[in-house]
């Protein structure tokens, strides 16, 4: 029995290890990794219920081999995930892909695969991304972290051309606030129902990007 | 009338106690300035604990107008305690040294003199709120720089830079209507009292009777919206990310008739009363 159940192990995890990653994939992130360089304008909306943000402007920049980097005038607050294009954090450690089928939007076909980390090293747990293959890039993302929840990011672009994206939306779930009372202003009034009912909210962060400059 | 009121504005310049005042409002100030930098701190740890799970924060959110806020937190319950010590004196200075009697003893309508004294505190309050504002502006943006204010009031309301400074000024002028209100209440009880130290007993009761009541829920929603304890913290009313302006305007009428009430109260009085 023993030795049965050894000749199948060595027999079945080559087959594991060598699972191809998803060739359409590999060719969004192709084409991600011709642009060397670009910057933008950011255009933020913060749409989560118990926080009031007026719309905020930033810029971006981003280089091979570096982080993103963000400056603004006034205080914004990015998502941490999002604004990866380049696909940097799943290329990062190994994993495999998994096809989930094809669906239709807005009339284009949209393949679905799984994005499944196979080390313990990488901060995702499970990705999946919804590719438009014939215009080699990618229209939505749900990613679920390790430590840092679970987000959905929904991708428009301006043109059929377009590489990086005009549009996009985070949504991602959020804790209500913990406010000690001695912190809260005089006028604030305590409604517990309405705080229990908040314990976990959806938040969204719309950003539109304008006037890019890519390098290639 | 003219020539009471530059009487008592001499008064009011010349006595030592209106300096100590003013140097009492600027320590506290600068007190309150150094222990919002810490509080600033915290309150920020606070409110954004739960964001730093998802965002990352681009800017400084402890700023001047955070201490600004906090400042204001503070100020209102320190400072009306001063105002009421020193605008009580107006009355209560007159009855000590007798110069009640030799005024009374001239040609002087007992009506405008005690109008003159009124007019006089209120625009010795007016004076100091807006000294107290410019002092805490210069102080905490030449300290602390300016940028974007976060408040809690039952949603975390962020404003940018300039509106900001804008409701922190309403809030300072809805601050001075209040800080008006304590002072004519003093000048009142200094009508009824007469002795000074009696009356800061009773001006400092009454402010800390006025606090106490403000968190009191009276049931009555009229009572609830219109007893004057409840209209005292109207400038908190700024930071809402919408203002209820009907609610501000309302509130900031109705303290004014409480006021006037509490001013032709003490006029009436003075002017029914024999001079001892």
């Amino acid at each position: 029995m023993i030795r049965t159940l050894l000749i199948f192990f060595l027999l079945t995890t080559p087959f594991v290890h060598s699972q191809k990653i998803d060739p359409d994939l590999l060719n969004i992130k192709k084409r991600m990794d011709s642009v060397k360089q670009f910057s933008a304008s950011l255009i933020l909306d913060l749409d989560v219920p118990f926080i009031n943000m007026p719309t905020k402007t930033a810029k971006i920049s981003y280089s091979v081999g570096q982080k993103m980097k963000f400056s603004s005038k006034d205080f914004v607050m990015l998502p941490k995930r999002g604004l990866d294009f380049s696909l940097t954090e799943i290329f990062k450690y190994p994993f495999i892909t998994v096809e989930r089928g094809i669906e239709k939007r807005n009339g284009r076909s949209i393949k679905v695969i799984n994005v499944i980390p196979t080390g313990n090293e990488s901060e995702l747990a499970l990705v999946t991304l919804y590719m438009d293959t014939k215009a080699v890039r990618i229209v939505q993302s749900e990613i679920i972290t390790r430590k840092d929840g679970a987000y959905t990011l929904m991708m428009n672009y301006k043109l059929l051309k377009d590489i990086l994206p005009g549009y996009v939306e985070a949504t991602f779930a959020i804790e209500k606030l913990k406010i000690p009372l001695n912190f809260m202003g005089k006028g604030t009034s305590i409604d517990r129902k309405k705080m229990r009912s908040m314990e976990t909210k959806t938040g969204k962060i719309k950003m539109q990007l304008n006037n890019y400059i890519i390098k290639y | 009338m003219k020539r009471l009121l530059s009487a008592e504005f001499l008064k009011l310049i010349k006595q030592s106690k209106t300096y100590y005042a003013l140097g009492a409002i600027l320590i506290i100030e600068l007190l309150i300035l150094m222990t919002a930098y810490f509080q600033g701190s915290t309150i920020l740890d606070l409110l954004l604990d739960n964001l730093k799970q998802s965002f990352y924060f681009e800017g400084n959110l402890l700023n001047g107008n955070l201490i600004m806020y906090i400042v204001l937190n503070s100020l209102w319950f320190n400072v009306p305690l001063i105002l009421m010590i020193v605008t009580s004196g107006i009355v209560t200075d007159e009855y000590r040294y007798g110069t009640m009697q030799t005024v009374m003893l001239q040609a002087v309508d007992k009506w405008k003199f005690m109008a003159a004294k009124y007019i006089t505190a209120v625009l010795f309050t007016v004076v100091v709120i807006a000294f107290m504002m410019l002092t805490t502006f210069i102080l905490a943006y030449s300290i602390f720089g300016r940028g974007d204010l976060v408040v809690y009031l039952n949603t975390l309301n962020f404003f940018e830079d300039a509106d900001a400074f804008q409701r922190i000024c309403y809030a300072f002028a809805s601050g001075a209507v209040s800080m008006v209100f304590y002072c004519v209440v003093s000048l009142t009880l200094a009508i009824f009292i007469k002795e000074a130290t009696k009356t800061w007993i009773a001006a400092c009761l009454f402010l800390i009777i006025t606090t106490m009541l403000l968190k009191v829920d009276f049931v009555l929603p009229v009572i609830n919206n219109f007893f004057f304890p409840k209209l005292i913290d109207t400038w908190q009313q700024f930071f809402y990310n919408v203002p209820d302006w009907s609610a501000i305007s309302i509130n900031t009428i109705i303290l004014i008739l409480y006021t006037l009430v509490f001013a032709a109260a003490g006029t009436f009085i003075f002017h029914k009363k024999d001079i001892e």
